[in-house]
């Protein structure tokens, strides 16, 4: 028994019940104990999910796939992956002698404390899902990221499990000499491209610094590659998507069908990540179909909600995760209005200029009518998208409130992109509007 | 009149939006009417350097920066000519800082650099990375005028003779320096991303000028709306409080 642990439990279970989450027991207790997180002793199967986009959605999907397999789990769904998240999830989770209560624990971690959480956690099993170029100025650059994953893996005995179609994620395996790997990967598709103006990273062999050839790209640098002299690249996947069917929203893999639970490729990419994990613990792949097939994406991850039209609500955190959006957004049939909400706090990064590396020509579509930029640097935004010339259909308001007003007296269907910390505001003023159509 | 642009690198030196100031160059000149070839150049690509009225060299993450290295020097002798011959430079970043004397990395490695300046650079610790928002001002033959960017970098940039403008919120050339950037009458240096140009349409019209200038006679360029550029930049140098 440990008074700081059942008073930081006590806490988590008050605000529970008061309808509060959030992770103020967590940095209570690393207030009151900085070793908190190292005291847990964890449950027989410990997932870590990190990597620069997707780690929500795929972690989330993995924890539900365990728990229809019949499994108890213990997951931060709601993608609280930074210290003071992760020991609010453990505290609430176990008993007063700082076991665990869960036969698993799957946990998003976020890309730049996943060195520190590997040594207190002691996972089972690490997937990594990608890794793109992302807020910099939080992040530092991803090289640094990536050789500091290469030295706590080095010595890592567990699974690893990771995107074979990503070198800047294969090139954890070359290091890891004692972990198993595993390669999930996914076949040409209809979606696939000889070329492509989108991959930034990965362009050059790790080994020999020589240019990788690419067969095919599915997304920004994921495809296809391999490097001529040395083979890098050349992998076995242990989980391949053997097909995709975007009319019918299904793939093919292990000699069957899955249902993808949004129609995109890297929706299919998490769906693959899930199925390694679960071809990796031996349980039944039906389970994670289930979950793909009623899975309802998370806040902000597709989101919509009933204005006058439907609005959809997307988060965008980097150029890759905004290309991928609005590549769904223009592939929509109906005439729309769109609003761009760009914030440069902390949690966005205060750097905007990734604006610039991601192809906002793409929203020059016809269908598109207006395209409202609000929030911290609208005007930033606005002037993004004048120079893709399409000025005249730019409409700056920088209030959030006033933006979603506008939309709703359009009436048309609207798609809304929010960088992080735009995204819980303009989702309660959303909620709000919708109010008024009930 | 048309105008011929070498962006160099442009598949390794893309950091942080960088390729945006080609976009803002390419425009500017399209709406008035002035042609302009935009040719890129990786490594061992041919080029002739000395056929382009304008010079530009992004920034890029370490690993990049030493792929580029070696190609870049063995560009020295054409690149000097082409400054011989009035080419227009803009360098951003890591650009900036291989047309000094070194670079010295954190482990006191020197990389030697093209060595057409006296500034060199070096390598800072952990507690003085130069990172945030800045604003700056800059003075131009009789120009004078405040600009915004984002700067990010640990090397620190010394021995600067003819900055390129004076800090009024940030770092600059290194560590709470005063001073941004480098300048001459026909290079302009600069750690300054956002990317530099958009929300700095003097700028980019200035750049523009000294790369026209090399094959025409132009005193000025015709105006612009930059209503939306100012309105961007302002908020910046409002949100850092040089204006109000």
């Amino acid at each position: 028994m440990d008074i700081r642990l059942s008073l930081v439990q006590t806490m988590h279970r008050i605000l529970a019940k008061t309808g509060r989450g959030g992770s103020l027991p967590g940095s209570l207790a690393l207030s009151l104990d900085s070793n908190f997180i190292q005291k847990f002793k964890m449950p027989e199967t410990v997932i870590l999910v990190t990597g620069t986009n997707g780690k929500t959605t795929t972690s989330n999907l993995i924890a539900e796939s365990l728990r229809h397999a019949g499994k108890t789990v213990l997951n931060n769904h709601r993608g609280d992956n930074l210290n003071v998240g992760i020991a609010t999830l453990l505290a609430s989770g176990s008993d007063s002698n700082y076991q665990v209560q869960a036969d698993a624990a799957v946990i998003e971690v976020d890309e730049l404390t996943v060195f520190r959480q590997f040594e207190n956690l002691h996972p089972t099993a690490l997937v990594i899902t990608n890794f793109f170029r992302d807020q910099l100025d939080r992040a530092g650059e991803m090289e640094t990221i990536i050789r500091k994953l290469m030295q706590v893996t080095e010595n890592f005995e567990g699974d690893l499990i990771l995107n074979g179609d990503d070198p800047n994620v294969i090139r954890i395996a070359d290091n890891a000499k004692k972990a198993r790997i595993h390669f999930f990967s996914v076949n040409e598709n209809v979606v696939s491209r000889n070329i492509t103006d989108e991959a930034s990273e990965g362009k050059f062999c790790p080994r020999c610094g020589r240019p990788l050839i690419y067969d095919y790209y599915q997304y920004s640098h994921i495809g296809r590659f391999r490097c001529p002299y040395d083979d890098f690249g050349k992998i076995t996947p242990d989980l391949l998507v053997s097909s995709v069917d975007y009319d019918r929203a299904v793939f093919r893999a292990e000699g069957r069908t899955f249902h993808s639970f949004m129609n995109t490729i890297y929706a299919v990419y998490n769906c693959a990540a899930v199925l390694c994990v679960m071809k990796t613990l031996g349980l039944d792949y039906q389970a994670a179909d289930e979950v793909f097939s009623n899975y309802v994406l998370k806040e902000g991850r597709n989101e919509v909600f009933n204005l006058s039209k439907p609005c959809t609500i997307n988060l965008v955190k980097n150029p890759t995760g905004a290309n991928e959006v609005m590549k769904y957004i223009t592939s929509q049939p109906e005439e729309k209005n769109l609003c761009i909400f760009l914030n440069d706090n902390d949690q966005d990064g205060h750097d905007v200029s990734w604006i610039w590396d991601a192809h906002f020509e793409r929203l020059d579509d016809p269908l598109v009518k207006t395209i409202v930029c609000s929030g911290r640097r609208a005007y930033d935004m606005a002037l993004r998208l004048k120079y893709e010339g399409m000025e005249d259909r730019i409409r700056v308001i920088e209030d959030a409130s006033e933006a979603v007003r506008w939309l709703d007296d359009q009436n048309l269907e609207s798609y809304i992109i929010a960088t992080y910390t735009a995204l819980h505001s303009t989702r309660a003023i959303l909620r709000k509007e919708a109010k008024r159509h009930r | 009149m048309n105008l011929r642009i070498l962006w160099m690198y442009h598949d390794l030196m893309d950091l942080y939006g960088d390729k945006g100031n080609i976009q803002v160059l390419k425009t500017r000149c399209e709406k008035r009417n002035i042609e302009v070839t935009v040719d890129t150049c990786t490594i061992n690509e041919v080029r002739d350097i000395t056929s382009y009225d304008l010079f530009f060299l992004g920034g890029g993450a370490d690993r990049e920066q030493n792929l580029i290295y070696q190609d870049l020097l063995k560009r020295r002798d054409q690149i000097r000519e082409a400054m011989d011959q009035k080419t227009a430079f803009l360098l951003i970043c890591g650009g900036y800082q291989l047309f000094g004397r070194y670079y010295k990395d954190q482990d006191g490695v020197e990389l030697p650099g093209l060595n057409f300046f006296d500034y060199y650079t070096e390598a800072a610790d952990r507690d003085h990375r130069c990172i945030g928002n800045i604003a700056v001002n800059v003075t131009i033959g009789t120009e004078s005028f405040d600009a915004v960017g984002f700067e990010n970098h640990g090397g620190q940039t010394k021995n600067v003779f003819n900055p390129f403008a004076r800090v009024l919120k940030g770092h600059g050339n290194s560590y709470d320096s005063g001073f941004e950037g480098f300048m001459n009458d026909q290079v302009i240096a600069t750690y300054m991303h956002g990317p530099l140009l958009p929300k700095n349409p003097k700028i980019a019209d200035i750049v523009l000028k000294r790369a026209l200038s090399r094959r025409y006679d132009i005193r000025e360029l015709s105006e612009l709306d930059d209503t939306i550029e100012n309105k961007a930049r302002d908020v910046m140098l409002r949100r850092l409080g040089v204006i109000s």
